[in-house]
């Protein structure tokens, strides 16, 4: 009884981090994902009404989800303390705290530091369009990956973990 | 707000290094600032009555300017643009930073400041009863009349006229009445996100940004003024603005340059305002020593 509660265990072990490193796949989809749909909120923001970049900032904290809520959110308070850290630093510092986004996701979303806040609203929305496509083919990409990949790890830990039963029995 | 707090206030748009040599100056100094000047590559200089004095430190940087752009716009160059392409910016306080640099042009109009290489935060202090020693006179039975203020620049004629529209807003000393204001270059109400940082009075509409003759329009169509406000009549279209609003039965304040009754019927532009007996008063300012002296004419 107690060797067949073990194998059990030993099983779902192996079954739970098969299906852990695949959800951790689809995080990384869905975190790029919303960062592509709160950069598209501010590009509508800017388009209806042009605000202060602070205001943008808090609009788009206030609707969006997950790291883009974050990114948004810490550019916002910082925007009291440009005497020390100008818009651009600030900006890369933040996108380099949100690790969810991946490593290509954060270098795609540098750029905007430098072109939020310093030019008309056209010249911003193009720059947050553009960053915005590139986003969403990168999310694209890691759906797909992680609908493949997702399998393949969901697989490999269940067998894994059958196979461990076998060697242990 | 003190004249020492108004430099604090002011100051607060510059970069920390820059902000500790301002606030270096005494607290006379700061009372007695008029501006401060930054140009790149020269140390910081305050501008006092008696003229303009270095502050001794390190020389100002170009990137110190991009960054007081920033701060004083708070990162939303998008918002000030129509300002900076017009060569100041307008912040928090009604303080002002005039701004000097390298144009980027398109199709022959300046679309922006590529390199700045200037600047001039301007302290903005406002002189509550100012409007005190004319009211008066320029309120037969208690109601403001038609009114236009006259001086060389440089001499309050914006002082007069914003503390005249407070007056005339709050009701001191006169009859309060609405009062719209077509405030072109924001130097009247100084709007910083949609409020006036200067005193204007709770009866007073601002229509900031738009062309003088457009805003003098937009203010009788849409907010039902009893007294049209204007300062620095420039151009034939403000003229017949003010002619047009005159028909409608508002009555006009307005400043003008010039230094009197003969140089304002000399030039062809300000001809008609006195032809149409627009104006039943005509308040000229002259500065003797210190003072300002205001003098008070009948024109109709």
């Amino acid at each position: 009884m107690v060797h067949l509660l073990g194998a059990v265990l030993v099983a779902a072990g192996g079954a739970l981090l098969g299906f852990q490193a695949a959800a951790g796949l689809r995080k990384r989809g869905r975190a790029v994902r919303q960062m592509e749909e709160g950069l598209a909120l501010l590009e509508r923001e800017l388009e209806l009404s042009a605000p202060p970049l602070s205001r943008l900032l808090e609009r788009g904290a206030a609707h969006s989800q997950g790291p883009a809520r974050g990114l948004f959110q810490g550019c916002a308070r910082g925007l009291d303390r440009l005497d020390r850290e100008d818009f651009s630093s600030l900006w890369r510092r933040m996108v380099r705290e949100r690790t969810e986004l991946t490593p290509e996701g954060q270098a795609v979303l540098l750029s905007l530091g430098d072109t939020l806040g310093r030019y008309d609203g056209e010249r911003q929305r193009e720059a947050l369009a553009a960053v915005r496509r590139r986003l969403g083919e990168l999310a694209g990409r890691l759906e797909a990956d992680s609908r493949r990949q997702g399998r393949v790890y969901q697989v490999l830990g269940l067998s894994g973990g059958a196979f461990l039963v076998i060697l242990l029995l | 707000m003190t004249a020492a707090g108004s430099f604090v206030q002011a100051v607060q748009a510059l970069p920390l290094r820059l902000r500790q040599e301002a606030l270096s100056l005494p607290e006379g100094d700061r009372a007695r600032a008029e501006e401060l000047r930054l140009r790149a590559g020269w140390p910081m200089t305050a501008v006092l009555p008696e003229g303009e004095r270095p502050l001794g430190g390190s020389p100002v940087e170009g990137r110190e300017l991009e960054q007081l752009v920033e701060i004083a716009s708070r990162a939303s160059l998008h918002t000030v643009l129509d300002q900076v392409r017009r060569g100041y910016l307008t912040f928090e306080g009604g303080h002002r930073i005039g701004l000097c640099g390298t144009a980027a042009l398109r199709e022959g109009e300046i679309h922006a400041l590529r390199a700045i290489s200037s600047a001039n935060l301007r302290i903005a202090r406002q002189v509550k009863g100012a409007a005190a020693p004319v009211l008066d006179g320029l309120c037969p039975g208690g109601r403001l009349a038609d009114t236009l203020i006259l001086a060389p620049p440089g001499l309050g004629k914006t002082t007069l006229l914003r503390d005249l529209i407070r007056s005339v807003s709050e009701g001191e000393g006169c009859t309060p009445l609405r009062v719209s204001l077509a405030d072109e270059r924001g130097e009247v109400a100084a709007m910083y996100n949609g409020r006036p940082q200067l005193e204007v009075g709770r009866r007073t509409d601002v229509a900031e940004g738009c062309p003088k003759a457009q805003g003098l329009m937009l203010l009788l169509r849409a907010m039902n003024p009893q007294v049209l406000a204007v300062d620095e009549i420039t151009a034939p279209e403000d003229v017949g603005a003010l002619i047009t609003a005159a028909g409608c039965g508002v009555t006009l304040l307005a400043t003008a340059h010039g230094e009197g009754r003969a140089g304002l019927e000399r030039r062809p532009l300000y001809r008609p305002l006195l032809d149409e007996g627009l104006f039943r008063f005509l308040v000229r300012i002259r500065r003797e020593g210190e003072r300002r002296i205001h003098t008070i004419e009948e024109l109709r």
